[in-house]
């Protein structure tokens, strides 16, 4: 219970950004947080919160784990720092690279194929697998 | 006998009836604003070593200057790292499901 309210700020921002799936659990000393958000602004903000309360996320207590669901068809625009994002034949750094998306682009969110890996494709036609940390929906 | 069976069914019947609708009400309970947030009693899910092993490999190959281990569902990262970059690291790993994130990274301004 006292991680629940070290963390109180995060979970209470969590319920009022509509996070969905949310699952707030205790275990062995972690505190894991689960759930899905509506945009890429809504975890970033839960991401703030959680480095306020935890500078520089040293603690090893909590394990914050809220995606970003995209339904298909969603734009998404790359987040790089300022690079090109990779855009691969399969799910993996180790598949070959068959486009690049540049940093700021807005591309489409084809599929979600797991958490990491999303299936995209630009504007120009490029298709292909991108890691979703790249990646924030505009929804 | 018949009468220690009367007592299990009593029993039984019992346990059924205490146990049955609190778990109907932790369900629903989401306007509840204090500590009972743990809503959701099933077992957090722990990724394997192999899959946190591969998941890390993906994660880090944008950090050149960081090493990540994993221990027994434990990720340790290691190494150099802006502090601008770490949340987008942070937030990677905190995704594989592990079961926990040592955070041992030397930060640069």
């Amino acid at each position: 219970m006292a991680l629940q309210q070290k963390y109180q700020e995060l979970i209470n921002a969590a319920k009022t950004s509509e996070v969905q799936n949310l699952q707030v659990r205790e275990q062995n000393n972690v505190l894991y947080i689960d759930g899905e958000a509506s945009s890429g602004a809504v975890k970033d903000n839960l991401w703030n919160i959680y480095n306020k309360i935890d500078p520089d996320f040293r603690a090893g207590d909590l394990v914050l784990n809220v995606n970003v669901k995209a339904a298909s068809g969603t734009k998404a625009k790359v987040v790089t720092k300022e690079s090109n994002l990779n855009i691969r034949k399969g799910p993996g750094t180790d598949q070959p690279i068959v486009g690049k998306a540049a940093h700021n682009e807005i591309v489409t969110v084809l599929n979600q194929t797991s958490q990491q890996w999303w299936l995209i494709k630009t504007d120009s036609g490029a298709e292909g697998y991108a890691y979703s940390q790249y990646l924030s929906p505009t929804a | 006998m018949k009468r220690v069976f009367i007592h299990l069914v009593l029993v039984a019947s019992l346990i059924s009836g205490m146990t049955l609708p609190s778990c109907k009400n932790k369900k629903t309970d989401t306007t509840n604003t204090t500590t009972m947030d743990t809503t959701n009693t099933a077992p957090v899910e722990i990724a394997t070593d192999d899959q946190l092993t591969n998941g890390v490999k993906d994660a880090t190959k944008d950090f050149p200057g960081v090493t990540a281990t994993v221990n027994n569902g434990e990720v340790t990262l290691t190494g150099n790292i802006k502090r601008d970059r770490l949340p987008t690291l942070m937030q990677s790993i905190q995704a594989l499901h592990p079961k926990k994130v040592n955070n041992n990274l030397t930060i640069e301004p």
